[in-house]
């Protein structure tokens, strides 16, 4: 699906955001994403990737800058209220209810949907996730690693959300997991959903990306179509890991 | 040994049940140990004490016996008007205290100094305009009835006991069929995550201290009713009510309301095998007991 000549999903506008007002980590980020565009926010460790998509879901203070969902100044907006909106955050880690059934997880997420049409939208993320739906009343912290991303995602989509933001789903989980997460998000961006995704797995990543932004020290450096950026030798060196990944592999 | 006692003891742990509900649940909310909850229960029983006298003065026929009862309906309506009273005195000091130390993110220490200062603070008021001097909601005097078994007790401790065991029940099918419920397990999962799912923090605290506090309200009540009502009655059930929150499980409605149980209970049987002047040091025995041998308590689960 391209996404070129889409309107703009979200974007940010000169963003900076951090746990201490005087020690900014994004500073001063120019972003933006169009609707159906799947854009992978790539970076070494510390580059302010992670606190970046959490100030836009709300969860880092903003000092300066705005947050914007389509048009609508999203910046003050509390994070209970964003996914109301039509923005939907799946946290790196502890990012499901272990405590709850897996039921109880979708019900929490679907709870601010109209009541008659959550039953519906259950049903439907059950037909999506076949895995969770064989085991509804299971609590959620027995799943394996990547049957917890799936009910994160889950859980995320039952709003129906303009825009899903997935902070590294793969951290933790083997290879093959891995590919089935990437498999799903690529097929649930084919459905319309915008997604921005941090990760650190960056062939995986690049691979189902439209796009791609490169944070360096809490600053873009760098963005562009996901095919190129992984062809670019330089940004695959200096940003990617590339020649720190071939030595470990030749030694 | 007197089987009087277990009657006692199912009494006493009702009270230090709904109590101890109230505590585990503003810890396993808000992760700190409020001592000021105590406090809830005194005031709970003193605005249904002067709620029932301003009825009583109204009209008379709110103050003629219901029943067996030794109370008109002055007290059920000045109960539950008592009840929105103290959830509203709760929210008071969470919105002039508490609720300003989370704002500047204030360290568990420092909320639970402060809580130590609202229980001094709420308990001075409540001499200040009530006295220390001891009252009561009625002074009829009741039979106990026999039940079998050497079991004795008066119609006001069995309906107390009834009310204790309905409470719990309701508030452990609101925390577990509704949808206030799952929001309240999941502000106490992760607060974080609890937000980006849509739930409103803020809104399942204040849910938190106006339940918390109504059962203290009734514990009072029930205390008020059954013994007396003095300023230090919440501040003597204070040991008790965390021993109980503790060997429940923090977290845990019926773990809270069984431990209060065993609590009383014991306290009961103490009283008679040991001597009354040992009746305080068993909240202590237990509460330490459990902290060595099962700090996640009856219910709960291992950090």
């Amino acid at each position: 699906m391209t996404a070129t000549g889409q309107p703009v999903a979200l974007s940010t506008k000169a963003l900076v955001a951090g746990y201490e007002r005087d020690l900014p980590i994004v500073r001063g980020v120019d972003f933006s994403i169009r609707s159906g565009e799947l854009v992978i926010v790539l970076g070494p460790n510390g580059a302010g990737k992670s606190t970046f998509v959490k100030a836009v879901a709300g969860l880092v203070p903003i000092h300066s800058g705005a947050t914007f969902l389509g048009d609508r100044d999203i910046t003050s907006v509390p994070a209970h209220e964003k996914i109301r909106h039509g923005l939907a955050f799946v946290p790196q880690t502890e990012n499901i209810f272990a405590t709850l059934s897996i039921n109880d997880n979708l019900l929490l997420a679907a709870n601010i949907l109209p009541k008659e049409k959550r039953s519906r939208r259950i049903a439907d993320l059950y037909a999506m996730f076949p895995d969770l739906a064989s085991r509804p009343s299971l609590r959620a912290g027995q799943l394996s690693g990547g049957q917890r991303q799936m009910l994160a995602v889950a859980r995320a989509l039952i709003v129906e959300p303009s825009v899903l933001i997935l902070d590294e789903p793969s951290a933790g989980l083997s290879p093959k997991i891995v590919s089935e997460v990437f498999s799903k998000l690529k097929a649930i961006n084919e459905t319309g959903v915008t997604i921005i995704l941090v990760e650190q797995n960056v062939k995986a990543a690049l691979a189902i990306a439209d796009r791609a932004v490169i944070l360096v020290e809490g600053l873009l450096r760098h963005e562009g179509p996901a095919a190129t950026l992984a062809d670019d030798p330089i940004v695959a060196e200096l940003y990617l890991g590339a020649r720190h990944q071939s030595k470990a592999v030749a030694s | 040994m007197n089987p009087q006692a277990i009657m006692d003891g199912l009494i006493t742990g009702s009270m230090i049940g709904l109590g101890a509900i109230g505590v585990t649940l503003t810890y396993s909310i808000l992760r700190f140990a409020n001592f000021a909850h105590g406090e809830f229960i005194s005031w709970g029983a003193y605005f249904a004490l002067a709620i029932s006298g301003a009825l009583g003065s109204l009209s008379g026929a709110f103050l003629a016996p219901i029943g067996p009862f030794s109370f008109g309906w002055s007290l059920p309506l000045a109960t539950v008007l008592a009840v929105a009273l103290t959830g509203g005195l709760a929210l008071l000091v969470d919105a002039l205290l508490f609720g300003r130390l989370r704002a500047q993110r204030g360290a568990v220490i420092i909320m639970v100094m402060a809580s130590f200062g609202a229980a001094l603070t709420l308990r001075s008021l409540l001499e200040f305009i009530f006295t220390s001097k001891p009252a009561y909601f009625s002074k009829a005097l009741q039979i106990a009835m026999p039940l079998g078994g050497g079991l004795r007790a008066t119609p006001d401790q069995l309906l107390s006991l009834g009310i204790a065991v309905l409470l719990v029940v309701a508030v452990h099918l609101l925390l577990t069929r509704t949808a206030i419920g799952r929001s309240m397990r999941a502000v106490s999962e992760n607060q974080q995550l609890a937000g980006v799912v849509g739930i409103d923090v803020r809104k399942v605290i204040r849910t938190v201290w106006v339940l918390g506090a109504g059962l203290a309200c009734v514990a009072g009540v029930m205390a008020g009713l059954l013994v007396q009502i003095r300023p230090y009655m919440g501040f003597d059930l204070l040991l008790p009510l965390f021993a109980a929150a503790i060997l429940g499980g923090i977290g845990s409605v019926p773990g809270a309301m069984l431990a209060g149980l065993i609590v009383g209970l014991t306290e009961a049987f103490a009283v008679q095998l040991i001597g009354a002047e040992w009746r305080a040091a068993i909240a202590f025995v237990i509460l330490v007991a459990v902290l060595l041998l099962r700090p996640q308590g009856l219910f709960g689960r291992p950090e």
